[in-house]
């Protein structure tokens, strides 16, 4: 499953969905919302782009480390501190390429998907910097 | 002709989102942007610089599809283009 979504998941399914037919090994990554003196997190998309570039990144990630199954959930909306924020699951025949498709789809997403984070706070709130010169991958 | 501009994140605070605008034919992208930035000085601001070019951290999409800063003066919008503009991304 490739989304954007308010809503948040069941872990345990999307892990039990994974184990396709060969898998030795799943790898989650689950981004919270931390405790930085915040009150919560609002977080925006430009939904349509981003989940192309999703379904783009979870493709390369598959064809790259040969992985068995990959979802990747980004949430929008309000948070609140220790909420999920990004649920990435992937299964692979071995650990090194689930632990290492996991971690292109993350650094991936940082790079290049149009999402935005503000953090609230009791004096108002502040956007999260991107990093500077990158924000949408390459030209296509 | 009719294009949609979309502001995200900070830009989005400041200018608003989904403006629809009547555009004449043979209107360039950044000449768009610049005119629907100019509504708000603090927008304005936090796309352009004091000499009028935008700010090299400011992300910019006809259609999806990344467009260079230094492309848009000559891009040309065409009826029914959805054009993002937003600051550097910070999901995950």
């Amino acid at each position: 499953m490739i989304a954007i979504q308010t809503a948040d998941v069941d872990i345990g399914a999307l892990i039990a969905a994974a184990k396709k037919q060969g898998t030795g090994a799943v790898v989650v990554f689950d981004g919270v919302v931390r405790d930085d003196e915040i009150t919560e997190m609002e977080l925006e998309a430009y939904e349509e782009v981003a989940v192309q570039e999703l379904e783009k990144i979870a493709g390369e990630a598959t064809r790259q480390f040969g992985l068995l199954h990959v979802d990747i959930i980004h949430r929008i909306g309000r948070l609140t501190v220790g909420e999920n924020i990004l649920i990435i699951v992937v299964s692979a025949g071995h650990r090194p390429d689930a632990y290492s498709g996991s971690r292109y789809i993350i650094e991936e997403i940082k790079r290049g998907v149009p999402i935005w984070k503000k953090e609230l706070t009791r004096d108002g709130g502040r956007w999260v910097p991107g990093e500077h010169g990158h924000g949408s991958g390459k030209p296509q | 002709m009719t294009v949609k501009i979309r502001f995200f994140a900070r830009f989005r605070e400041l200018l608003g989102t989904d403006i629809v605008t009547e555009v004449a034919p043979g209107a360039m992208f950044s000449s768009l942007i610049t005119t629907t930035a100019r509504k708000n000085p603090a927008g304005y601001a936090a796309i352009f610089d004091e000499k009028g070019d935008f700010h090299e951290f400011v992300i910019l999409m006809k259609n999806g599809k990344r467009i260079e800063l230094t492309d848009a003066a000559k891009t040309p919008v065409v009826d029914g283009d959805e054009i993002a503009v937003f600051p550097p991304v910070a999901g995950g």
